[in-house]
């Protein structure tokens, strides 16, 4: 994190695989713990807030796709339709049985970690480009799917209305209700993924991505942990499904297409492929990027352009400027803003005196 | 004849000529895979980018239309060239989605550039070519997707001397078999890479063109990038032949699926069914019909 | 490493600084705010690049012209590529620079704002696209389609299919063509209702995205099914594809009747031409050309300003459609207006101020729309225009029809759920 770390010397492997890696990362949490749940929800403008949420949502969803793209080294263009899968599961049963959110939410998940290891078969004979057009062909059937199977989609309008999650007597609709439910997700979402890569499962994820060959040869079962990884990384993904449909009190699958599922492949490569700081960090990136751009034009764009003209430069100049970005961060930093984070904090390490 | 069965000719050369069409912009990939083992998931753009050059030369600056030929088979060949040098030259030896990532990026980057820098709205792309199709008994055939599917069988029979015969040619298939065995052989693997750019800038200038008159110039002129994937896979990814069977079945089985299957099924399956085969494809013989039987088996 | 931090820190602060210092103008100087989302990158960029400009161009003229009331408008666009994650942004921005009502674009982004729009009680437009059954004004109290819904141009088509062969359809053969999404499948309901009322047969056709080809379905309409007439509902490129394939296996386009979203000069345009489509019907929710009042005052704004007109008033179709849903939004601020003499107007006396929308046609560019609290559709009005020797041509003046197999529709689904 963001201390100094002199003096402190590990004795035993527990102590070095901690998730705290020093005594004062306790506190370095905790500080951000009140910074996210007191200052930010309870000081800013709801408008700031729905921003939060989507950066909250793009987050998990990240987090899922780092899982298997980043950790276990198989490529996935079919993540958006594993969020439909979640979304439409969820909705469907909030609507036919009334189930409880919390319900919705498991299932979502595990119906998408279902079709994410059917879609991940083809990772078993395949790799590299050939798995991604085959997860690309898992998207468009998917997406086929959902649309035409009126039982899944409800309708020819494709779109189930869901009701905002209860909390006992509470109804969470607001921006800010959203921010803490979202919150709460993004957390046992981040300390999940921290935890698996801790576990047998996790180092297995790392030896597949690292060197296929000798993982087996070591004794990892291939065939099972690609697969797990498919399934737990579409877990993720349809509780990204899930909790959109929650926020937006509707499952459309037009939320979902191939344009979500690139997203989301550059948020991990612009935030560090297997980082869980990476997929944060991109997340934020992304979603925030157009935002930016929008800001900065209104405030500048007006010196140099015709009111109309900016109007049609802000969407031009953030798409270019998103490719522009990923190609880079590719080319220049390949490990992406995480890369760029470490090299800030061990430059600060050892600052003032750098040598 | 009957109706029934003058409908299925219908199909099937419709098909047919649809899918030279597609293995036109198929080319433009396998030809980049072949030599350079980089996928290019912007082909689509590619081909948008030569429409937008085409029409804008044509259309807004009132240019022959030689000239507008020309400029977009020099822009495009230029842009392969410069690409390789900027971009892909420093991703060799990235792992596969790093280079799949890039060209998304660069996929973003020409949507923008095309309709903010060349021109906004749609503009047709006129050809002097009639529109009212040849008929041939029953079976019509319109000129341009003769004209498309002719220019195919052309890069075809062109691409197949070049890689065969020439030694340009096998140079570049010795760099695309192993790089570094090629580099001690004194063969210039960099050059050969840029040279592979600037031949996929040749094919998507005149996919661009064939199917900017098609559908008209504006950004869905990319939408037809979608196509590639089943054709390239289903051929074989680094195979010239494999790429115009390869667009040949998806034809026809895209009209066969639209003609005799959409009916019971009530929805379009007609870009879905390509996909479908092209999975079973992969379980089976995954390499493609004409493909190196390198692939690496996990 | 030196660079990397301090372009970071930059960055950084940039940002924040940006993000903290956001200036809300509008409730300063008093203005009233329509938020406007836009697409002028996206899948449908053809038809954002020159609607938002119409859009933005009535709003100078009103302001030019002293406001609504007094008060100026401003229209706070946000572009948001068609992406639905952006379009929740920009409706939370607008909600909170303190906008009235919005614009909203994309049958997505509708369904994603439709919970929000009526907890925050703002209304929003979806004028030509969306859902049909939000004409429902009581299951649907803030979402406005205020244009022709796909379920009232559905039975719009096939009241003038009706006309052109001869004032009956029993044994006709009806082509459906259709982009096979959620929006292109919803009229099919409706189709099939009237093809049991008036006797024809109904077959559909679909293209599925991204729609570059359909020779097959059009050879099929053409060669197999020989269909009388073909009724088309295509998005962004497909129209124009629509028009070549059906050239080229010489079926006539006099024979073809297009939806709202194929109508436009660009769909023409990416054909090849007005000379290519010569007979091609389209349907149209606002006027077509150069020729009203209200663009006439544009035109003479810009001349005062030294100006040449926009380019885009030449896309008339887009442009024009720019105009009417800009002119709907100002008029309900409006009348919402008027309503409150103190001028604090919240999203609720808009949503009143839309429901009192009536005889209000802009010269003959608004069709004559009656919005109430219950028919938030405001009759379903469309008119038919025809390429016809260079440019489009009126056909049949503003109608509406079947209105009662509609409300059929609209009622079972508010009934649904």
């Amino acid at each position: 994190m963001i201390h100094r770390e002199c003096g402190v010397l590990k004795t035993t492997y527990e102590a070095d695989m901690g998730l705290y890696p020093l005594p004062i990362a306790k506190w370095t949490v905790a500080a951000l713990g009140v910074l996210f749940v007191v200052v930010i929800p309870l000081s800013l403008h709801e408008y700031y807030l729905s921003v939060a949420n989507l950066v909250w949502i793009a987050v998990i969803g990240a987090l899922g796709l780092n899982i298997l793209v980043g950790y276990t080294g198989q490529v996935s263009i079919g993540h958006g339709a594993f969020m439909s899968v979640g979304a439409y599961t969820a909705a469907n049963l909030a609507n036919r049985l009334g189930s409880p959110w919390p319900v919705n939410l498991l299932a979502g998940g595990l119906m998408a970690a279902l079709i994410g290891a059917i879609v991940g078969i083809p990772s078993l004979r395949i790799k590299g480009l050939y798995l991604a057009i085959a997860t690309l062909a898992g998207q468009l059937i998917i997406e086929w799917t959902i649309n035409h199977v009126t039982f899944i989609s409800g309708g020819v309008q494709a779109s189930i209305e869901v009701a905002r999650p209860r909390l006992g007597p509470m109804v969470l609709s607001s921006q800010r209700d959203m921010y803490y439910f979202l919150l709460v997700f993004v957390v046992l979402g981040i300390a999940g993924t921290m935890n698996l890569m801790r576990t047998r499962v996790g180092r297995a994820f790392i030896a597949i991505r690292d060197h296929d060959i000798a993982a087996e040869i070591i004794g990892i079962n291939i065939f099972r942990y690609k697969l797990l990884a498919f399934a737990i990384s579409s877990f993720y993904a349809g509780v990204t499904g899930v909790l959109y449909t929650y926020f937006l009190g509707i499952a459309n699958y037009e939320q979902f297409q191939i344009g979500v599922s690139i997203d989301y492949l550059a948020m991990i490569i612009i935030g560090g492929l297997g980082s869980v700081l990476g997929s944060i960090f991109g997340a934020i990136f992304v979603t925030l990027l157009p935002i930016v751009i929008r800001y900065a034009m209104e405030a500048f764009g007006g010196i140099f352009f015709a009111p109309q003209t900016v109007l049609n430069l802000i969407p031009n100049l953030r798409l270019m400027l998103f490719g522009a970005l990923i190609i880079f961060f590719l080319i220049v930093e390949p490990e992406g803003l995480n890369r760029l984070w470490r090299n800030i904090r061990s430059y600060f390490r050892v600052w003032p005196f750098a040598y | 004849m009957s109706d029934d069965l003058s409908f299925f000719f219908l199909l099937m050369s419709n098909g047919l000529l649809i899918g030279l069409m597609y293995s036109l912009i198929a080319l433009g990939f396998v030809l980049v895979y072949k030599a350079t083992d980089a996928i290019n998931f912007a082909q689509g753009e590619f081909v948008m980018i030569a429409g937008f050059v085409t029409a804008g030369a044509l259309m807004v600056w009132g240019a022959p239309l030689w000239v507008a030929v020309a400029l977009a088979l020099v822009s495009l060949v230029a842009f392969g060239f410069v690409l390789e040098r900027v971009m892909l030259r420093r991703l060799i030896g990235r792992p596969v989605i790093a280079v799949v990532m890039a060209t998304i990026g660069l996929a973003a980057i020409l949507r923008g550039v095309g309709p903010f820098v060349i021109f906004s709205g749609t503009k047709p792309l006129p050809l002097p070519i009639r529109d009212e199709p040849f008929m041939l008994g029953p079976i019509f055939i319109p000129p341009i997707q003769l004209l498309g599917a002719g220019v195919s069988l052309a890069f075809l029979a062109g691409f197949g001397w070049f890689f065969l015969k020439s030694r340009k040619g096998i140079a570049m298939r010795a760099v695309a078999d192993n790089q570094q065995v090629a580099m001690a052989m004194g063969i210039d693997v960099e050059r050969y890479f840029g040279v592979a750019w600037a031949m996929t800038g040749v094919v998507s200038a005149l996919g661009g063109i064939l199917w900017g008159n098609l559908l008209g110039v504006d950004v869905n002129l990319a939408l037809v990038g979608f196509k590639v994937f089943p054709v390239v896979i289903l051929g074989g990814l680094d195979s010239i032949p494999g790429a115009i069977i390869g667009g040949l079945i998806v034809g026809v089985v895209e009209n066969i699926a639209a003609g005799y299957v959409d009916p019971y099924v009530g929805g379009g399956t007609k870009d879905f069914a390509p996909y479908v085969l092209m999975i079973l494809a992969l379980m089976i013989r995954p390499y493609g019909i004409f493909g190196k039987r390198i692939i690496e088996r996990v | 490493m030196k660079q990397f931090l301090a372009i970071a820190t930059a960055l950084v602060l940039a940002a924040g600084s940006l993000l903290t210092a956001a200036p809300s103008h509008a409730q300063a100087k008093g203005d009233v705010v329509i938020g406007l989302q836009c697409d002028r990158t996206g899948p449908t960029q053809i038809v954002g690049t020159v609607l938002c400009p119409g859009f933005h161009d009535y709003i100078a003229l009103i302001n030019s012209k002293g406001g609504v009331e007094g008060r100026q408008i401003k229209a706070l666009e946000i572009d948001h590529e068609y992406k639905v994650p952006p379009g929740i942004e920009a409706y939370e921005r607008h909600k909170k620079e303190g906008a009235v009502t919005m614009a909203v674009y994309g049958t997505p982004h509708i369904y994603a704002m439709a919970a929000k729009l009526t907890e925050d009680r703002i209304p929003g437009t979806s004028p030509g696209f969306g859902s049909a059954a939000a004409a429902d004004g009581i299951r649907y109290p803030y979402i406005f389609p205020i244009a022709a819904t796909y379920w009232s141009q559905g039975a719009a088509a096939v009241d003038f299919v009706k006309k052109q062969l001869g004032g009956s359809l029993k044994g006709k053969k009806i082509a459906f063509i259709f982009y096979d999404n959620p929006a292109g499948r919803e009229p099919i309901e409706v189709l099939e209702d009237l093809s049991a009322l008036e006797g024809f047969q109904l077959k559909t056709f679909a293209v599925p995205p991204p729609g570059v080809e359909m020779g097959a379905q059009v050879l099929d309409i053409a060669q197999r099914y020989r269909a009388d007439f073909v009724i088309g509902h295509l998005f962004g490129g497909a129209p124009s594809v629509s028009i070549k394939e059906f050239k080229r296996v010489g079926y006539p386009l006099r024979k073809f009747v297009s939806f709202v979203w194929g109508a436009g000069e660009a769909n023409i345009e990416g054909a090849g031409g007005f000379a290519v489509a010569e007979g091609y019907y389209v349907m149209q929710f606002a006027g077509v050309g150069t020729d009203y009042p209200v663009l006439n005052e544009i035109r003479e704004m810009y001349k005062k300003q030294g100006k040449p007109a926009p380019k885009e008033m030449a896309s008339t179709v887009f442009y024009n459609r720019g105009v009417l849903i800009a002119a709907l939004h100002v008029e309900a601020i409006r009348n919402a207006l008027k309503a409150k003499p103190d001028g604090k107007i919240t999203g609720e006396d808009t949503k009143k101020g839309f429901e009192k929308i009536s005889n209000f046609t802009l010269g003959g560019l608004v069709p004559p729309l009656k919005v109430t609290p219950t028919d938030h559709e405001g009759g379903g009005l469309v008119q038919i225009w025809q390429v016809k020797g260079g440019k489009f041509e009126k056909v049949t003046d503003w109608f509406a029809a079947y209105q009662d197999v509609v409300a059929k529709h609209i009622k079972e689904a508010g009934a649904k759920k």
